[in-house]
């Protein structure tokens, strides 16, 4: 992995036709700007995420698992009633 | 009116109204652009999210306020133009949209249910889609379930 320190205001290039700029450094994150042709899809990371549990959410599930899931889920009401 | 086969409840007729436009496909799922919302009381506050174009392909969700009463949503303005809602504020859960879980049963680990990325239906168009939220903190695996009390929140 290339690892490279960068300020406010600077950029990095990648190939001829995309470029990241740093735009702003807060406390625990970080603003990028990405300039990048249409047809290149810039995706966040935890899209990644979503997509491995999708598949994992996507097996079947028994049917009394389902029932004991609904069971569980009124028992439970909301997280604020603790 | 159409028939389609469902994974948990046989063949089910459907107004052609019914059906939910994903012109995104789900993360991990890009083809399947048209789903069912399948709500019975006898169910509730379980829901299933029935693809249309795999019989074999359902999701089980629950509302995201079920889990956790203040849900908030940080959504992105290309997500929230995919649905026809207004990119320069953010729609209240159950409110402006339909706002769901999903939830991944695994025989290892506990139910988990995605507060990172809910999925959002807009009723007055028909639109959904999975949203990865910008600055949220929440988790793709929340357990809606403790050991002992309810999971916090965040």
């Amino acid at each position: 992995m290339l690892v490279i320190r960068r300020r406010p205001g600077e950029s990095i290039l990648i190939g001829e036709d995309i470029a990241i700029e740093v735009l702003e450094i807060g406390p625990g994150r970080v603003k990028l700007g990405i300039t990048a042709p249409r047809e290149i899809a810039v995706l966040r990371g935890e899209i990644r995420l979503t997509g491995e549990t999708n598949q994992l959410a996507a097996r079947e599930v028994a049917l009394p698992v389902i029932e004991s899931l609904i069971e569980r889920l009124r028992a439970r009401g909301v997280c604020d009633e603790k | 009116m159409p028939e389609h086969k469902t994974r948990y409840f046989g063949t089910m007729t459907f107004a052609e109204d019914a059906i939910i436009r994903f012109p995104k496909g789900l993360p991990g799922f890009p083809d399947e652009t048209r789903f069912l919302l399948i709500e019975q009381p006898v169910n509730a506050p379980l829901l299933f999210l029935q693809s249309l174009n795999r019989s074999d392909l359902c999701f089980l969700a629950t509302p995201a306020p079920a889990i956790c009463p203040e849900f908030h949503l940080s959504i992105g303005a290309e997500d929230l133009s995919v649905i026809g809602l207004p990119e320069d504020r953010q729609p209240a859960a159950g409110k402006d949209v339909l706002c769901l879980a999903l939830i991944t049963l695994s025989e290892d680990k506990r139910p988990a249910a995605n507060l990172l990325a809910p999925v959002l239906i807009n009723w007055r168009n028909h639109t959904g889609v999975q949203a990865i939220q910008v600055e949220s903190g929440y988790s793709h695996t929340h357990p809606i379930f403790a050991e002992r009390e309810v999971a916090p929140c965040s």
